[in-house]
């Protein structure tokens, strides 16, 4: 067996055995040092069988914390996770759940050893410790991240850890999706690397402080519970998996899952990728100009610059840039780059790593730190920022991972693993006193179940995916109704929201509520990372991307006269040109297509209607290549139009009884003429440029948002900026510029 | 090692392979001689005989013409040196305004033209809408993917191409030749 850096036997300082472990990786390539896989190469049923122990273990752990959680986003929908470490906070093994977080465990585990706790306060059995403070690792504060070291036989041998979203920060606005918040001291209650208990206990002033601090204590204590019930039961049953199998077989088992995962997604990269370089441009707005906000300097619109630039060397490890993010908002989405490489080892898991998720894939990367003062990297150069749901950049960047590996996936044949890129995720959240007369505040699971991405040879699936966890799952209607004073009067496909192409993604879905039973709701409808005023860069292969995210509601509405005549109520959203809420009913105030994400001016009321739509996923292929029959198959399921059968894919039908049939011949020529029709339009990429470049030094028709996302991009990476210049062949002092305050 | 039916691959492309096959490509390790066998399939499927070196996307194909490495389209079209952007040497639509965004998107639907442009990438030969980019002004065109051909030939597949090409990317050479 080779020797590994992290002995089993080593009695060494936790943070000398961290450093030792950083030597070996640097000189061997492998994570520990492990040159060979020992344990496994022995005994690899074993192996094996240890592997999917530990791994139920996590979700034996992950089922018991969200019962004992009681919070609807944890008890009804699974917004948690929990993971197993080694004792120097490599994630070993996770739960199902929020995926997205097991990077930001690992990196909490080693910025604990790093910052020498283990000498004051000190580890030991039953401590806990927690952290939710972006300033010091996290991600956003209402992702309580926990950790307990496990101690057998007096050694710490490994740790648990655990992530649960609560239904209320304490932050400026109600609720969990801080978007509003103008800065970090307005991000809720922080927990900034602190032991909060021990003796499997939690201090009695971490509950005060939460009971003072959190508009809904009893949920949120309730999660802090089920955290700790989940990492206890992650001890327990390790102990029996150790006391079974033996402390050095398991401690050398856990090491080698993690360097077997890396050597996975090496060789993945290398088998079924090409080297080379990918450049991805991504974009997401944020509009806020005009709406309800907290602080005047929030009046404004915002543009996030995207990018991704990504290299595969020739020994298939991966360089990843963010080289021309643009700089720090005014609102709660801003991200540290650790919560950013925890949320990429999640996308990477789902597209290279996945046979054992864990830290080992991300070791073979290179992240350049963003630029500094960037949305992605706001320390310290804008230390207020503020990063309630730093989310909502992040995912947005992300679905760009997606699309990448699948066009490399494409180049070896491997067309069973391409994927398009993915939906967005608009949230629903409410605050307001409830049918019980109690005050409630937390997030619907809605958006947790959106289209998936479409594949290479085949439409993605709907309402059965989402980007930042494996399990598309919008819990029931019925649980929601229980909690919120909302009743659902319609979940529906969403037609047309999966993008247009040879493939589309899978669609999403319309949720309608009728406010009801509470004094005054408040609706926010959050960015977690949508788009309103834009659409993302997926035209993959030629396909046009999902439609923006355009939520509607309706205030003091008609309803309840319409429920008492036993007439047609409204159920689904209505077409782009026909909304419902316009068309079926008579409000005060009707909203078709609110540019997202806002808090409505007022409470809402009784009767009041929500018209809140969840993301499809992506398309690719151009949509004129799409078979025919999945179109009229299309129209006839109601999942998409005529309009878009007829315009969008070049397909004729016609209808010779109840249902919908291609007229293939007639098709064929139409598509003919498409083609043509195309060519004549279009002009020279050269002719193009020539004009497109005298408009971009104008600054021609450019909102000012978008004139401040290139000036940041160009001035926080400068090397990025000029080939911006060299491009559109600008002159060298060319800078984009603002509207003045 | 699992080795699947050329055929096989083939439904697979056209997405007419049964899912229980599907699946099956899924989950078994995966074939090491699928590049060969794909790229075959393609070279079958394409309007011309120069060999196929890399599929770069399911219409855009790196061969070699005549000692050339150029980006062709599946009909014949040659776009240049594939270490420039092929989409310089493409015909372009934009939508910049509401009216030609609308024949896409429609009410609600409609993205802001101050925000965003739709640009078309479309194949001068067949017509074929290659690429489509939503990006704001300013932008330049992604170069989504430069391979480092070389190295892939001779380090990963074990058999270097019997010329070698320095692995740059081109793009602004030509637009330097433009603005000059």
């Amino acid at each position: 067996m080779s020797a590994t850096a992290s002995s089993t036997t080593s009695n060494t300082p936790l943070r000398d055995r961290m450093h030792a472990n950083d030597e070996a990786f640097k000189t061997t390539g492998s994570v520990f040092g492990l040159t060979s896989l020992a344990r496994k190469e022995d005994d690899p049923g074993t192996y094996e069988a240890v592997w999917h122990i530990l791994s139920n273990l996590c979700n034996t752990a992950w089922a018991t914390g969200c019962k004992v959680s009681s919070s609807p986003i944890a008890a009804e929908g699974g917004d948690a996770l929990w993971a197993l470490h080694t004792a120097t906070g490599e994630a070993v093994c996770i739960s199902r759940g929020i995926s997205a977080h097991a990077g930001l465990l690992s990196d909490m585990i080693k910025h604990f050893i790093e910052l020498g706790y283990e000498d004051y306060p000190g580890f030991k059995q039953g401590d806990i410790f927690e952290n939710n403070d972006p300033h010091y690792g996290g991600i956003h504060s209402p992702d309580f991240d926990m950790c307990m070291p496990l101690f057998y036989q007096d050694r710490l041998v490994a740790w648990a850890s655990c992530v649960s979203h609560v239904s209320d920060s304490g932050s400026v606005t109600p609720g969990s999706i801080g978007f509003l918040n103008p800065d970090c001291y307005s991000d809720g209650i922080p927990i900034s690397m602190e032991r909060v208990g021990e003796h499997d206990a939690f201090y009695p002033w971490y509950e005060m402080r939460i009971r003072s601090r959190t508009r809904t204590p009893d949920f949120v204590m309730g999660d802090a519970r089920g955290r700790l019930a989940g990492c206890i039961t992650v001890r327990e049953r390790l102990h029996e998996v150790l006391d079974k199998y033996s402390l050095d077989f398991v401690l050398d088992a856990m090491n080698e899952y993690v360097e077997d995962s890396r050597r996975y997604a090496v060789k993945r990269v290398k088998t079924q990728t090409v080297p080379g370089r990918i450049r991805k441009s991504q974009f997401k707005d944020l509009a806020m100009k005009g709406k309800r906000v907290l602080l005047s300097k929030q009046n404004i619109d915002c543009m996030f610059n995207l990018p991704m630039d990504l290299t595969i060397n020739a020994d298939a490890s991966v360089d990843l840039s963010l080289a021309g993010a643009s700089g720090t908002v005014p609102f709660g989405e801003n991200i540290s780059p650790t919560a950013l490489k925890s949320g990429l080892m999640m996308g990477y898991s789902h597209v290279i790593g996945f046979d054992m998720f864990n830290s080992g894939p991300t070791t073979a990367w290179n992240v350049e730190m963003p630029p500094g003062g960037s949305w992605a990297n706001p320390y310290p150069v804008d230390y207020q920022a503020a990063s309630g749901v730093a989310w909502a950049p992040a995912v947005t960047w992300l679905s760009s991972l997606y699309e990448v590996f699948g066009r490399l996936f494409q180049m070896r044949g491997f067309v069973e693993e391409m994927a398009a890129g993915s939906g967005s995720i608009m949230t629903a959240e409410f605050a307001g006193i409830n049918q019980t007369g109690m005050y409630l505040t937390g997030l619907t699971l809605e958006q947790a179940s959106q289209g998936s991405p479409a594949r290479g040879y085949s439409d993605g699936q709907n309402s059965a995916w989402c980007i930042y966890t494996p399990e598309g799952d919008f819990g029931n209607a019925e649980v929601s109704e229980l909690y919120y004073p909302i009743l659902f009067l319609g979940r529906n496909v969403a037609p047309d929201s999966g993008g247009f192409g040879k493939f589309r993604g899978g669609l999403g879905h319309t949720a309608v509520w009728m406010v009801y039973n509470t004094p005054g709701l408040e609706y926010q409808c959050g960015d977690a990372g949508m788009r309103s005023k834009t659409v993302g860069n997926h035209g993959m292969y030629g396909a046009y991307p999902t439609v923006p995210d355009r939520p509607g509601y309706g205030h003091k509405t008609n309803l309840k006269q319409l429920i008492d005549e036993k007439k047609p109520l409204i159920h689904e959203r209505g077409g782009p040109d026909n909304p419902a809420v316009t068309s079926k009913i008579i409000a005060e105030l009707a909203e078709d297509s609110a540019v997202a994400p806002f808090v409505t001016p007022e409470a809402l009321v009784d009767y009041d209607v929500i018209v809140h739509p969840i993301s499809g996923a992506q398309a690719m292929g151009d949509p004129i290549e799409r078979d025919p029959e999945s179109v009229v198959s299309d129209l006839n399921e109601g999942w998409t139009t005529e309009r878009v059968a007829s315009e969008i894919h070049g397909v004729v039908t016609t209808q010779p009884n109840d249902h919908i049939v291609a007229d293939i011949d007639a098709t064929v020529k139409r598509r003919e003429q498409v083609r043509e029709e195309r060519k004549q339009r279009a002009i020279p990429f050269r002719e193009w440029w020539s004009e497109e470049r005298k408009k971009v030094e104008a600054q021609e028709n450019m909102d000012n948002a978008v004139r401040v996302m290139w000036e940041t991009s160009m001035r926080l990476s400068p090397e990025y900026g000029e080939s911006i210049r060299k491009f559109w062949n600008l002159p060298e002092d060319f800078t984009f510029t603002p509207d003045a305050d | 090692m699992a080795s699947f039916d050329k055929a096989d691959i083939e439904k697979l492309i056209d997405g007419v392979l049964p899912w229980p096959a599907t699946q099956e490509m899924l989950k078994s390790s995966k074939d090491e001689d699928r590049f060969d066998k794909y790229v075959e399939i393609m070279q079958e499927r394409v309007d011309f005989d120069d060999p196929i070196l890399l599929p770069l996307t399911p219409m855009l194909f790196i061969v070699n013409d005549k000692g050339s490495r150029v980006v062709k389209c599946k009909c014949g079209h040659s776009f240049g040196d594939y270490r420039v952007n092929w989409k310089l040497s493409a015909l372009i639509y934009v939508r910049d305004d509401e009216e030609k965004l609308r024949q896409v998107y429609v009410g609600r639907e409609m993205p802001d033209p101050a925000w965003l442009q739709l640009r078309e990438y479309v194949c001068a030969g067949c017509g074929s809408q290659l690429e489509v980019e939503a990006v704001p002004r300013g932008c330049p065109p992604d170069f989504e993917f430069l391979p480092d051909l070389d190295t892939f030939y001779r380090e990963w597949l074990g058999r270097p191409l019997p010329d070698t090409c320095e692995f740059k990317d081109a793009t602004l050479d030509k637009i330097n030749e433009w603005s000059n």
